[in-house]
């Protein structure tokens, strides 16, 4: 309780993005069926009646605790210099990298990059004789297993047409 | 020649199979293991090597790659938190908080164990029950099919105990985006933000990589290993009385395995259901009847025990509809069919007269590659386990792109990594805030699936809501679902009263 001193307080910004996002994405859904047939309308309504009444509640609930003092409207737990210190942040620049270059540059070639930033900022750029190997065997071994011996479609480049080509010509 | 005769000769003949099905079961165990290559893709990958195959190789070959699929898709989400199908999304429950406690050696042995148990009693009753199971298809209809979601949808109060609220939100915020998609009467699109890739509805397999993969892999990178303290200084000296004691934990546990597994087979029947809705409904039966149920999603025994049996339960269920009355129950089970049709195999009520080798053929090579697994896997748990010591600067990474890739590989739409990563960004936050994403995924599973019979039930009775109590089955299965949220609550009232009078 608010009485407490020992309780660290919740941070209830944090808490509310979920529940926010929720209520917007149904908000959303509703305007795209307003003037749809009602077999199209009657399941979502349904559910995202339900969902819109629980976070109402949610919400006053809460409300409540802000009042009392039980929280406070931060999102600390969310987000923090913690996420920075850890390679979080870069790690998902690094993984947005991934998915925007993997088409230009093929499934080896990518993973391979995108393994050995992402292992070297986690390690704060040590070990970095590991890390390629690392990275060189995961990239080679997938692109052995996934696309010449399961010939699936992973994305293609540069790579793998070069080493297609050095396989048919023995 | 009688069926004891027949089923003797094609099991001896299946033995004999041993070969292929060893192999089989790894290449199965690989392939479940990482999301997005399901048995179904392997097969379709692996189709001129089926097709070259005589009859009975075939079969055996793709019943043992199903089978082994279906547990290995265990193996990641007890050690990673990831599980590899949808059908496994239960498993990590319970499964994963035994691995941070450096128990993912008997965690594994306990899944392998109850899986193949599973698998394998669900296949002899499958033998013995068929002409029966047939008829529950039949049975089962839109009004009965919604009672059987909302035992899945169930769950999700069930892993809510801790905050009611905030499961409820997860839950049913699953259930909106499950409704992502063009509606299945007049294909209006909606909710689907513009993307023309979201009028099929949300592809699982994004959903499933995102919100369970690519969340955790951001999640550990905080600590250098994902065990905790006491888990390391367990997993330090990985030994075999970790794996005995995972198999003799399983054992004890016989008629848990038995009657979750029995729940696998009956869902596995209906045409449609499948594995991810039979591990829900398993768990939270098994929750609901258990005397500690607080203990569940801490590292629970039965708490694993249960998905992991009806997973591999639904196995054999999927194959009565196909073969009796020629309906395949799953994915699989429909290539299953275009490869048998190609050998010219006729499903239906006739195939047990006029080709009966087949017929329980099928069941019998089930039988065996779940009993050659038992031999095979289980030693191998001390072995896999040890990649939970492996640091997290390179197991995350290695997480995310292979877990990505994978979400690429259904639909091949470039859109669909993008999606995986927007629901790892939800999942993360989930997870930082309290709500559980397994919450989430139930919904995002079963939307569509409620919706379809929902409508379904609405056209028939021309819009009288009442069709939901119409039938005797549907009005059994809602008391059941009605007592099966009710006695939780009895129990623990019980105990409670149990433990003032103690005190």
């Amino acid at each position: 309780m608010a009485d407490d001193p020992n309780r660290a307080p919740k941070h209830l910004g944090a808490d509310l993005v979920i529940p926010v996002l929720a209520v917007i994405f149904t908000l959303y859904y509703f305007s795209t069926i307003w003037n749809s047939p009602w077999t199209a309308q009657v399941s979502a309504f349904a559910i995202g009646g339900v969902l819109l009444f629980i976070c109402a509640l949610y919400f006053i609930k809460v409300a409540g605790q802000f009042k009392r003092g039980e929280g406070r409207f931060t999102f600390t737990s969310l987000i923090n210099f913690e996420d920075i210190r850890t390679g979080r942040v870069a790690l998902l620049v690094t993984t947005i990298g991934f998915c925007w270059f993997i088409d230009e540059l093929g499934f080896t070639l990518t993973t391979f990059l995108f393994l050995w930033t992402s292992m070297a900022i986690l390690g704060a750029f040590k070990r970095l004789g590991l890390v390629t190997i690392v990275s060189a065997v995961l990239a080679l071994g997938g692109w052995a297993v996934f696309i010449l011996a399961f010939d699936t479609r992973f994305p293609r480049g540069w790579f793998e047409e070069t080493m297609k080509v050095v396989m048919a010509n023995g | 020649m009688g069926d004891a005769a027949i089923i003797s000769t094609v099991f001896l003949e299946t033995i004999g199979y041993w070969w292929v099905i060893i192999p089989t079961i790894f290449l199965g165990l690989i392939v479940g293991g990482i999301p997005g290559f399901s048995a179904a893709n392997t097969i379709i990958i692996l189709m001129p090597l089926t097709l070259a195959m005589d009859l009975q190789m075939g079969l055996v070959f793709m019943v043992s790659l199903y089978c082994a699929a279906r547990m290995g898709a265990g193996i990641p989400a007890i050690l990673v938190n990831i599980p590899g199908t949808a059908g496994a999304a239960a498993t990590p429950l319970d499964g994963y908080p035994m691995t941070k406690q450096g128990r993912g050696q008997q965690a594994l042995a306990i899944s392998f164990v109850a899986s193949s148990l599973g698998g394998l009693l669900t296949t002899i009753i499958a033998i013995a029950a068929m002409p029966l199971l047939a008829r529950v298809g039949f049975y089962m209809h839109s009004v009965e099919m919604i009672v059987v979601m909302l035992f899945g949808i169930s769950l999700i109060a069930s892993i809510a105990a801790q905050d009611m609220l905030k499961g409820l939100i997860a839950g049913f915020f699953g259930l909106m985006l499950g409704a992502i998609g063009t509606d299945v009467v007049y294909a209006t699109p909606r909710g689907t933000m513009g993307f023309l890739e979201l009028y099929d509805g949300v592809p699982l397999i994004p959903a499933l990589v995102g919100l369970f993969a690519v969340s955790e892999a951001f999640i550990i990178i905080e600590k250098r290993v994902i065990l905790t303290k006491k888990g390391q200084e367990a997993m330090e000296n990985p030994s075999w009385a970790a794996t005995f004691e995972g198999v003799r934990d399983a054992l004890t546990r016989w008629t848990h395995i038995c009657w979750t597994s029995v729940i696998g087979l009956i869902i596995g029947v209906i045409p449609g259901a499948g594995a991810s809705i039979a591990s829900f409904v398993a768990y939270q039966q098994s929750r609901t009847f258990s005397k500690t149920p607080e203990k569940y999603g801490t590292g629970h025994i039965e708490g694993l025990v249960a998905p992991e049996s009806a997973n591999n339960g639904v196995t054999s269920g999927t194959l009565v509809p196909l073969l009796v009355l020629g309906i395949p129950g799953g994915a699989t089970a429909a290539i299953m069919l275009v490869v048998m049709q190609y050998h010219g195999v006729s499903f239906g009520p006739s195939l047990f007269q006029q080709d009966p080798k087949v017929g329980y053929g099928m069941f019998i090579a089930m039988a065996v590659s779940y009993f050659l697994m038992i031999l095979t896997i289980i030693p191998l748990s001390r072995y896999m386990s040890r990649v939970t010591t492996v640091p997290t600067i390179y197991l995350a990474p290695m997480i995310i792109s292979f877990t990505l890739v994978g979400a690429f590989v259904p639909r091949e739409y470039m859109f669909d990594m993008y999606l995986a990563l927007a629901f790892g960004v939800v999942g993360y936050i989930a997870r930082r805030t309290g709500y559980h994403v397994a919450a989430i995924l139930i919904g995002v599973i079963l939307g569509p699936l409620l919706e379809t019979y929902f409508l379904r039930a609405l056209k028939k009775s021309e819009g009288d809501i009442m069709v939901l109590f119409s039938s005797t089955l549907g009005n059994i299965l809602w008391v059941a679902l009605v007592v099966s949220l009710v006695l939780p609550i009895v129990f623990e009232r019980r105990r409670k009263k149990k433990e003032i009078v103690i005190q």
